[in-house]
Parts: C-alpha cells; sequence; structure tokens
C-alpha cells in the first residue's frame, strides 16, 4: 500500500479520478489522501458537475466569458528586494461577512507562499498538496523545487479538473536558485510569470495602486508601505475585501511576516497623516 | 364636447363686466327654500324647509341633508338635482382623501375641493352653473366644528350663522339678533328651529323640515322623532 | 442580487421613552464598489418626522423628493403639519400606486406624534405597513440588525440611552454586512429638540 501511495501522489492532476476499484474499507487504505476523488459516473462529468453543482463550483457565473475572482483582494510584486505578498482577511457569503480573520496567504514551506482567492477549500487544499509535492521532490532530488516547477505543477491540477467547477485564483511567490519569483495560476490552468499580480475582486483598486508607485529598486520599506496602502485602499473601495492586512517578505532565506494590521487603523492613520500635511 | 355646438362656456361676462349667468343661478337660490345654518362653540347644526309641492310625495324618502364625511354633512337651497352632483363629487373627494391620508378630510379640505368643482362650471365649456348654495357643517383637522357656505360662483364663506334660499334676509336679521359667542349646541338648535319657523309658510312639522346636527365630531340626521322633540320643547 | 440590495443600506428606527431615534450608514455603492460614503438615506419631513428610505439609491432620491412635494402641498392646503400616522399612509398609498413598476424602497418612518407619542412604521416597496412599538428596520442586513435591536432594545429609553442603543446596534450590523457601513448617522427625536450625530465606523 505504501508504495502505491507515493505513485498516486503524483498521479493527481495527470490521471485525474480515475478510481480504483478498490475495496475502500480494505486496510492502509488512504483516506484522505487526494490521489482519487468520486467523479459522477455519467458521459459527461464535467458538464454534470457545472450543471448541479453550481453553488459549490464557486461563482456560479459560468456563462461569463470571464471570471472573476470575488470576495478577496491578493497582491503580490517582485522588486529588488525580493517578493511582497499582501492579502486582505475577509471572507463573505454573499453580502453577509462570514469571516473578517481569514488567512488568506498559504505558507507552503519556506520558500514558497501561496495567496488565497476564489475558493477557500480549493485553494487550501491543493496549496496543501502542493506543499507535500513539493517535500517529496527534495527528499527525491535533494534539493529544493523551483518556483517555476512548483507553480507548474499546481497548473497541471487545475488543466486536469478545468471544467469541474475549481475556484481558484492564487499567486506563488518564493526564492529558489535564480533569485525571486513570482507566478499566477488559477483554475483555467492559466499560469503567468510576472512581476506585479493581484487577484480578487479588490484586485482593480489596488493594481490602481500599484501601477502607479511601484518601481524596480524600492527599499523594503518604500515596498512593505506600497503593499500595505494598496490594500488598504482596496479594502477601503471593495466592499468585500477588508479586515486584516497580513503582508509578508520574500527573502534570500525565506518568508518573513512582516505584519498584520487592521485595515480600519490604518484608515484614520492615513487619514490623519493627510490632515496634518495639508496643514503644513 | 369639444367639437359641439356648445363647447363654448355660457358663464360668459357682460358689457358690464357681470356674469349674468351666475347671477341667475343666484336668482335659483333665492327662490329655492329656505335653509340655515349655525356653528355653536361645540357642534353645528344646519336646517333646511322640506315643503314639497304636494301632499302626496312620501317625504320620508326625499332628502335634504346629506352625511359626507362621518364628520360632515351638508344641504342646500335651489335646484335639487344639482344638489345630487355636489354631493356625489364631494364624496368621492372625502373618500380619495380617507386612502390618501387614512383620515378624514378636514370640513375646509372638502368645502375647497366642492368651491373649486362649482367653479369649474361656470368656466368650462357646454356646462351651465349650478342652481344651488351649500351649506356644510363639520369639524376641522383641529376637531374645532366649522359652518361654510358655498355660491354657484365658487366662493365660499365661514359663518358663524348664515341662511341661504327664500327669506334669507329675514332669516339672517333674525339669526344676527339671537347669535351668541358662547352658543351651546342645544341652544343653537332651537335657535334654528325657531329662525326656520319665522319664515315658514304653513305649519312647520317635523316631517316637513330636516336637521343635521355635528355633536363630538360625528355628523348625524334627526329623525322625525328626534325633531319632533325638540320642536315639543319649544312650545 | 435584488434590484434592493444594489447600492446597500442599513436603517434602524427605533422608540424611547417620549423620544425616536433614527439611524442609518452613509455608503453609497455599486455592487460591491463604494461610491461615496456621506450619501444620506434619512431624510427630515417635518420638525419631529423622519423618514429613511433604504433600497435604489435613485429610486431613495425620487421617492424623498415626491414626499417633499407632496408634504410642502399638504402643508400650504391644510395649514397644518402633517402626522407621522399620515405620513406613513400617505407613503404607503404613494407605493401602491406603483405596484406593477415599484420604486425598489425600503421605507421606515419614525416620529412624534401631536400628543408627543412615539411612532415607528416601516413597509415593503409596495407600501405593506408594519407598525411597531419597539424598532424597525430595513436595509441590506436586516437580520443582522433584527438581532442586534432585539438583544440590546429596551423599553422606555432615555434619549441618550436610545443613541447608544441605536449606534451599538447599526454599528455592529453592518460590520457584519459587505454592502453596508462606512460610518453612520444617528438622529434623536425629542420633544424639544432633534440631536444628531454622526458615527465613526469601520471604513472597510
Amino acid at each position: 500500500m505504501a508504495a502505491l501511495i507515493g505513485n498516486d501522489i503524483l498521479d493527481i492532476g495527470s490521471r485525474k479520478a480515475r478510481r480504483q476499484r478498490e475495496d475502500p474499507m480494505a486496510p492502509g487504505f488512504a483516506f484522505g489522501a487526494p490521489g482519487q476523488f468520486d467523479i459522477p459516473n455519467v458521459a459527461d462529468p464535467a458538464a454534470y458537475c457545472r450543471s448541479n453543482f453550481a453553488s459549490v463550483c464557486g461563482t456560479g457565473d459560468e456563462d461569463q466569458s470571464v471570471k472573476f475572482m470575488k470576495g478577496t483582494t491578493t497582491l503580490a510584486f517582485k522588486f529588488n528586494g525580493g517578493v511582497i505578498v499582501s492579502v486582505d482577511s475577509r471572507s463573505t457569503m454573499g453580502a453577509y461577512i462570514s469571516s473578517g480573520t481569514v488567512k488568506k496567504v498559504i505558507e507552503i514551506n519556506p520558500f514558497l507562499l501561496g495567496t488565497m482567492a476564489g475558493g477557500a477549500a480549493d485553494c487550501s487544499f491543493w496549496e496543501r498538496n502542493l506543499g507535500m509535492e513539493c517535500r517529496l521532490y527534495e527528499l527525491r532530488n535533494g534539493r529544493r523545487i523551483s518556483v517555476a516547477g512548483a507553480s507548474k505543477l499546481l497548473a497541471n491540477v487545475m488543466s486536469s479538473y478545468r471544467g469541474y467547477g475549481l475556484s481558484m485564483g492564487t499567486m506563488i511567490a518564493g526564492w529558489d536558485e535564480k533569485g525571486p519569483q513570482l507566478y499566477y495560476v488559477d483554475d483555467d490552468g492559466t499560469r503567468l510569470k510576472g512581476k506585479i499580480f493581484s487577484v480578487g475582486s479588490g484586485s482593480t483598486y489596488a493594481y490602481g495602486v500599484l501601477d502607479n508607485y511601484y518601481r524596480e529598486d524600492l527599499t523594503i520599506e518604500e515596498a512593505v508601505d506600497l503593499g500595505k496602502r494598496a490594500i488598504y485602499h482596496a479594502a477601503h473601495r471593495d466592499a468585500a475585501s477588508g479586515g486584516i492586512n497580513n503582508l509578508y517578505h520574500m527573502t534570500k532565506d525565506g518568508f518573513v511576516k512582516v505584519h498584520s494590521i487592521d485595515v480600519n487603523d490604518m484608515h484614520y492613520q492615513f487619514a490623519e497623516e493627510r490632515a496634518r500635511a495639508m496643514q503644513s | 364636447m369639444g367639437d359641439s355646438a356648445y363647447s363654448f362656456s355660457l358663464t360668459t361676462f357682460s358689457r358690464t363686466g357681470k356674469l349674468l349667468q351666475i347671477e341667475y343661478a343666484l336668482n335659483a337660490v333665492a327662490n329655492g327654500r329656505t335653509s340655515l345654518g349655525i356653528c355653536a362653540k361645540d357642534g353645528v347644526v344646519i336646517a333646511t324647509d322640506k315643503k314639497l309641492t304636494s301632499e302626496l310625495v312620501d317625504v320620508a324618502h326625499v332628502h335634504k341633508v346629506e352625511l359626507l364625511t362621518p364628520s360632515c354633512g351638508v344641504c342646500y337651497s335651489g335646484v335639487g338635482p344639482d344638489y345630487r352632483v355636489l354631493v356625489q363629487r364631494a364624496r368621492k373627494s372625502s373618500q380619495v382623501y380617507l386612502t390618501t391620508y387614512g383620515e378624514v378630510q378636514p370640513v375646509s379640505q372638502l368645502v375647497k375641493q366642492t368651491a373649486g368643482v362649482m367653479q369649474e362650471y361656470t368656466q368650462r365649456g357646454g356646462v351651465r352653473p349650478f342652481g344651488i348654495s351649500l351649506l356644510v357643517g363639520g369639524v376641522d383637522g383641529d376637531g374645532t366644528p366649522r359652518l361654510y357656505q358655498v355660491d354657484p360662483s365658487g366662493t365660499f364663506f365661514q359663518w358663524k350663522a348664515t341662511a341661504i334660499g327664500k327669506n334669507y334676509v329675514n332669516a339672517k336679521n333674525f339669526l344676527e339678533k339671537r347669535f351668541t359667542e358662547d352658543m351651546e349646541l342645544e341652544d343653537a338648535i332651537h335657535t334654528a328651529l325657531l329662525t326656520l319657523r319665522e319664515g315658514f309658510e304653513g305649519e312647520m312639522n317635523c316631517d316637513n323640515i330636516e336637521v343635521g346636527v355635528v355633536r363630538n365630531g360625528k355628523f348625524n340626521v334627526l329623525t322625525p322623532e328626534q325633531i319632533q322633540d325638540y320642536l315639543d320643547e319649544a312650545n | 442580487m435584488s434590484i434592493l440590495e444594489y447600492n446597500g443600506a442599513a436603517i434602524i428606527a427605533m422608540a424611547g421613552d417620549g423620544c425616536v431615534g433614527i439611524a442609518a450608514d452613509r455608503r453609497l455603492g455599486a455592487q460591491l464598489h463604494t461610491i461615496a460614503t456621506d450619501f444620506t438615506k434619512c431624510f427630515r419631513m417635518a420638525p419631529k418626522l423622519y423618514v429613511g428610505l433604504g433600497g435604489l439609491a435613485t429610486d431613495v432620491q425620487t421617492l424623498h423628493q415626491l414626499l417633499e412635494f407632496r408634504m410642502n402641498l399638504y402643508t400650504l392646503k391644510e395649514e397644518r403639519e402633517m402626522t407621522p400616522q399620515v405620513f406613513s399612509h400617505l407613503l404607503s398609498h404613494l407605493l401602491y400606486e406603483k405596484r406593477f413598476g415599484p420604486y425598489f424602497v425600503e421605507p421606515v418612518v419614525c416620529g412624534l406624534d401631536e400628543k408627543g407619542e412615539p411612532f415607528l412604521s416601516g413597509m415593503d416597496l409596495i407600501g405593506a405597513p408594519v407598525t411597531a412599538k419597539d424598532f424597525v428596520v430595513t436595509g441590506t442586513c436586516t437580520g443582522n440588525l433584527f438581532g442586534m435591536c432585539e438583544s440590546l432594545y429596551k423599553p422606555k429609553m432615555n434619549p441618550d440611552e436610545l443613541f447608544e442603543c441605536l449606534a451599538q446596534s447599526l454599528l455592529s450590523s453592518v460590520d457584519r454586512d459587505s454592502v453596508s457601513g462606512w460610518g453612520g448617522i444617528v438622529h434623536i427625536i425629542t420633544k424639544d429638540n432633534v440631536i444628531t450625530r454622526e458615527l465613526k465606523g469601520r471604513m472597510d
């Protein structure tokens, strides 16, 4: 059985869910192992999922040509000093705020951070799974996986479940042999390399701030401040974003959690700063 | 109406600046049966002569005093059928008011509205003015009793006491002598009957007059028995 | 999503001892996008009469203008002030007039009547009135608002207690609603005057 798990885990993405007809109750069967998911026994399981499980297929607006990641603001940008990953902490169910203290940065390992937008369950499950895969890679190869490789593993999973209604928009930030790295991966299987990304309903506001003040040669303090302000502005304007700003800095020695600040405290602090600037 | 031969207003100015149709209408009122009203400090009474052309008419089914709202009633002097049109309009208006505001229309509003209708009939094409004057008794928004007169021209006045129709000049003189500021309703009802009897042709009894009373903010038409009681008290 | 929730709102009207209060949030949004944080949803219709209009912002403003118009006409014609009871009835009537093409507004009315007694009413967008002795709420988080009012309300509050109750109920409710909040405003109507206070709220 043990040997079987090892192989199966690597099969998650490529051989989606061709269920093994083994006795599920047999001792040693790995419950909860992500290898195999039950799939509706119909001709087109993806279509069946779309039409019957819209409520858990993230947004339910499958007809839209552009699918938005609702109810969050996450951002990450690369600069000379590393990568800044900054997120809000709000979780909504419709208009109701179901939590204001969600951790949307997933610490995959000391050199890999993932962000969470879209379905919370999908994001956390697949990024935890990614962590496992990365650890296995390390054990097998005696060195850390590249960020490009890690993000590709996740993108492959997304591709293999394309159409089943997974909902995920994530940024994978890390530091590997080639320096700071940043990738965007989403549930369509899209995988992009870039310097600045922002995901979620508040992303447009965050981009506005980031695009305006971003420079490659920002100091660490400047970069932290930019990440913080971009989240603040998004949280202020976007109803579905807010709560606490969690900000991480990816350095060559691994990630550092820089701060956790209540967005509301930031608002009144910035207002005070503005008032003081006006006076002088 | 617009393209009929009579689409012009019948009420047009004479060379001397008078509206003769309105004056004729007032004549029609002056020829009508006498009506009078008194506004006491705690209520209003309106009364009218209900004498008919023939003894054979069943007077029990002739109504000259009508209820408009629970707190407001009206009587008239002049052309009977015209009265029914105005009563119907006034009742409709008060119901619209009630459904809009959820409150009984104050008598002042009802009078303004009715006077508006009467004015319209002095200016619109194809119609003639109403041949009646109205006496309206009721209570205002704040609960104070009020007595109004409305004329064919659309003019309206608030009175302490007044009379319209045949002999109205004498009746008014009589009222002027009898009216006092602190008059109470019971006193006012007696005075009203007394005034009506003054100019009455023939014997006045409980069947040939009609009386309406606003008491405690409620309007009621008196039954012949109730009128008889008042007449007996007077004798 | 309902058109009533397009702009976001949270409004409470509550009765105290010889006083009434109304509280509202300040946000104007277009779904999740916050456009303004100084929007007015509570309107003074007479010295001791306020109406809170929750729902589609364009209809909130149009209905407010219509109500102003009808109020002015009434005071001119009748030479007296409209009582809260009559106002509530008029509003209900105006809403039902548009039964098959309604204003997307759910109002609350609060005021002191001619005897100085509190009057509260709320209604749906086609004017079905509900009168209450304690409190009425409207907006996009009525569940939250009812829950807060239900637990904080007590009978016979003085103006200060009423303010505190309204402020706490509103702020706590909107902190669990994504499309309302961004500050608030409270009016306390007493027999002598109206006290208006602005509330500092979470700005996210």
